[in-house]
């Protein structure tokens, strides 16, 4: 008997990639180039989900260059918006982001066209649902994020987002707020935005203990707080009260981190 | 009147919110501006919510009252002069302070300054210019800044503050000529039209120059904007929105606001609402202003003079469309935009991403849910490849009896908080609670 093909016998090759932009293109571009075809392979991130049976793992190889790669066909061959898309994407909480995003590009670089809007598509739409979930949450974010001001006279903004969207919220800060020293706090990825005033900003992994210490400092301004405080309550009129209108526009999860509700 | 001097900041916060809340705008659209070197803040154009109160209105710009002062008596205002309420005002340098740190922390998304009338229209639009040209050159303040026009104040004054100011308002507060005069006898309408007019007119001269006067400097970049007091004056709803709709096309307005009467003084003239404010007016009213800005509805397609009201139980694009039942099946996969827009459960949103996704593929209902189309309204309008989704009768009766069963719980929702309801034997959305003893002893004896 003639030996059989692995591919022949329907088993997966799982690519695992590092939780990162860069982890997930290089995973594509492992799995795409390795030949093994598009059915025979899965894209997988690091440490999230279960094991399965009948699969080879192959841990990715990171390099820059092949992020390039990637990069640079999805740019040339799918536009710029299908490029934001995947990089929205690659953010998401979703524990099959990395294999969603492969289907995607699968479809978006043999598609002559722009393909985003062709949510029909299965594989477009999971990644548009992906990219949406993401782009709300960011927008929220941006909208109930809550400075408070610390002895050091820097504005500490604490958040716990599912996805982590704290670097689609700090252009925006960093234009609107361009002349402060301010930092976002990512709680649950023990991450930072930090911004230099008159400077740029950048990313920072905040496990250490003199990190810790300074985001727990708390803030230095009650005054201005308890002020925020009484012009919400004085703003509502009595007669129109609607805690599920609230509730839907603001949901609880997101209140412990804002002022007002604290 | 009570006038207390020495008063500290947080009462007079708490004083001026609380007198400005009844005003409905605070919207910070319609301007998109870049952060500036050396000042604070910039400006979105789709406008940011920061906040949501306890009303489930947003909170998106510092909405204050410069003072409660007034010399006007109209009736249904809390402000009024004849009412014995504690008065205060702001300094300029209070509210400069109060926006600069509310907008550091990202509290709020600008300010809104409206004021009641000290001394003369004129002496309180100067107040405001103050206040406006403070933050903007000495606080370097670059967030977004609404601000009312006082009817009758000079139109220098205007101008003046129209180029510090991203929005100005004037309001129209009641809808006809006679309903101004029964409730704020000292406001005429035509003393409200004129600002107006001239920040339109601001607005156009800036948009047709050649070359800008001043380079950078707009005037009222986001537009203007009014609000209409819904059920204070017996006004019906055809009359609103004809009134809307001129507002729109002869004044070039961005939005009109709609603002549920609250009887917040005991006056002869008001009329008493025993159901509280009438939300659900306000908000057939909102829906209707939606219609005819974004779906491109007239007025009189909606209402008509021997239809002056909205139907209570359908919002008015189902009502519209179940009048006009011969411009429906719309094939989704052939039709043109301004049709598919005009199906009811379909939205710009979605109609969008239809006309969009179809240059692919032809569409099926099962994609429709995908791109947002809201299946359970719009299946008794629509075809996909030639087919409705069932086989429903094309019947005015039918249709409105299905939509009507998917509508009666929004109803009651907006109409209806927090009060005591009619009991119904037919409407099983509400559990009453299990009969007691006392019931089965009553039915028995047969005194219910």
């Amino acid at each position: 008997m003639p030996p059989v093909r692995r591919e022949e016998a329907g088993i997966m090759t799982v690519f695992v990639c590092r939780d990162s932009l860069e982890g997930i293109l290089c995973g594509v571009y492992d799995a795409w180039t390795s030949r093994l075809g598009h059915a025979n392979v899965a894209l997988e991130v690091e440490g999230r989900g279960n094991l399965r049976m009948f699969c080879e793992y192959r841990q990715v190889e990171e390099g820059e260059e092949k992020t390039e790669k990637v990069v640079r066909s999805i740019r040339k061959k799918a536009g710029q918006e299908a490029y934001e898309m995947v990089f929205r994407a690659a953010l998401s909480r979703e524990e099959e982001k990395a294999d969603r995003i492969y289907r995607f590009l699968i479809y978006a670089l043999n598609y002559k066209g722009d393909i985003t809007g062709m949510l029909q598509i299965p594989a477009v739409y999971e990644l548009f649902h992906m990219n949406r979930n993401v782009g709300n949450e960011a927008h929220l974010l941006i909208e109930f994020a809550r400075f408070s001001q610390t002895r050091e006279g820097v504005l500490l903004c604490t958040v716990g987002p599912k996805n982590d969207v704290i670097i689609l919220m700090a252009p925006h800060f960093a234009d609107r707020l361009s002349m402060e020293n301010w930092i976002i706090y990512d709680q649950g990825r023990k991450k930072a935005i930090v911004h230099k005033a008159g400077a740029g900003w950048m990313v920072v992994q905040t496990e250490t203990e003199e990190w810790k210490n300074r985001l727990e400092a708390g803030s230095d301004q009650k005054e201005f707080e308890e002020l925020w405080k009484t012009f919400h309550t004085t703003i509502a009129i009595k007669e129109r009260t609607n805690y599920v209108c609230q509730r839907g526009h603001l949901p609880l999860r997101f209140r412990p981190y804002m002022t007002e509700f604290q | 009147m009570l006038i207390q001097e020495q008063m500290g900041i947080q009462e007079k916060l708490a004083i001026l919110s609380d007198a400005a809340k009844y005003d409905v705008s605070c919207t910070s659209s319609g301007v998109d501006r870049k952060g500036k070197k050396g000042m604070l803040g910039n400006a979105v154009s789709a406008g940011l919510c920061h906040s949501f109160a306890a009303d489930g209105r947003c909170i998106s710009l510092l909405k204050i009252l410069f003072t409660n002062q007034c010399i006007y008596d109209c009736r249904y205002c809390i402000n009024r002069r004849s009412n014995d309420v504690v008065r205060t005002a702001f300094t300029p340098d209070e509210v400069c302070t109060l926006t600069m740190e509310f907008y550091r922390r990202n509290y709020i998304e600008g300010l809104f300054l409206s004021s009641g009338i000290l001394h003369s229209p004129d002496y309180t639009m100067e107040l405001i210019w103050q206040t406006l040209y403070k933050l903007r050159r000495e606080f370097r303040f670059n967030g977004y800044i609404h601000v009312k026009a006082i009817p009758g104040a000079d139109p220098v004054l205007i101008e003046q503050v129209g180029f510090l100011a991203d929005r100005m308002s004037v309001n129209l507060e009641l809808p006809t000529a006679q309903g101004l005069k029964a409730l704020a006898p000292a406001k005429s309408r035509s003393r409200i039209l004129a600002p107006m007019r001239q920040i339109q007119r601001g607005i156009q001269v800036r948009r047709t120059e050649v070359v800008p006067y001043e380079r950078g400097k707009r005037f009222v970049p986001a537009g203007q904007s009014t609000q209409m007091i819904v059920g204070a004056t017996p006004e019906n709803d055809y009359q609103m929105i004809k009134v809307a709709e001129a507002l729109y096309q002869n004044y070039d307005l961005k939005r009109v606001f709609y603002s549920a009467f609250v009887r917040v003084n005991d006056d002869s003239c008001l009329p008493v609402l025993p159901g509280g404010p009438p939300l659900l007016r306000e908000h057939r009213l909102y829906q209707a202003d939606w219609l005819m800005r974004f779906y491109g509805f007239g007025a009189e397609e909606l209402l008509t003079e021997s239809k002056p009201h909205f139907n209570v139980l359908l919002d008015p694009k189902c009502d519209w469309a179940l009048r006009h039942l011969e411009l429906f099946p719309v094939e989704i996969n052939r039709a043109e935009y301004h049709r598919i827009v005009r199906v009811p459960g379909i939205g710009v949103k979605s109609a969008k991403r239809i006309m969009e996704a179809r240059r692919g593929t032809a569409l099926d209902f099962g994609d429709l849910k995908k791109l947002g189309v809201v299946l359970k309204r719009a299946m008794y309008f629509i075809t996909c490849k030639g087919r409705m989704m069932y086989p429903v009768k094309v019947d005015q009766d039918f249709i409105t009896s299905q939509l009507v069963g998917v509508e009666r719980q929004k109803v009651w929702d907006i109409g209806t908080s927090d009060s005591y309801r009619q009991l119904s034997m037919f409407d099983d959305g509400w559990l009453s609670p299990a009969p007691t003893g006392e019931d089965f002893f009553g039915a028995v004896s047969g005194q219910m």
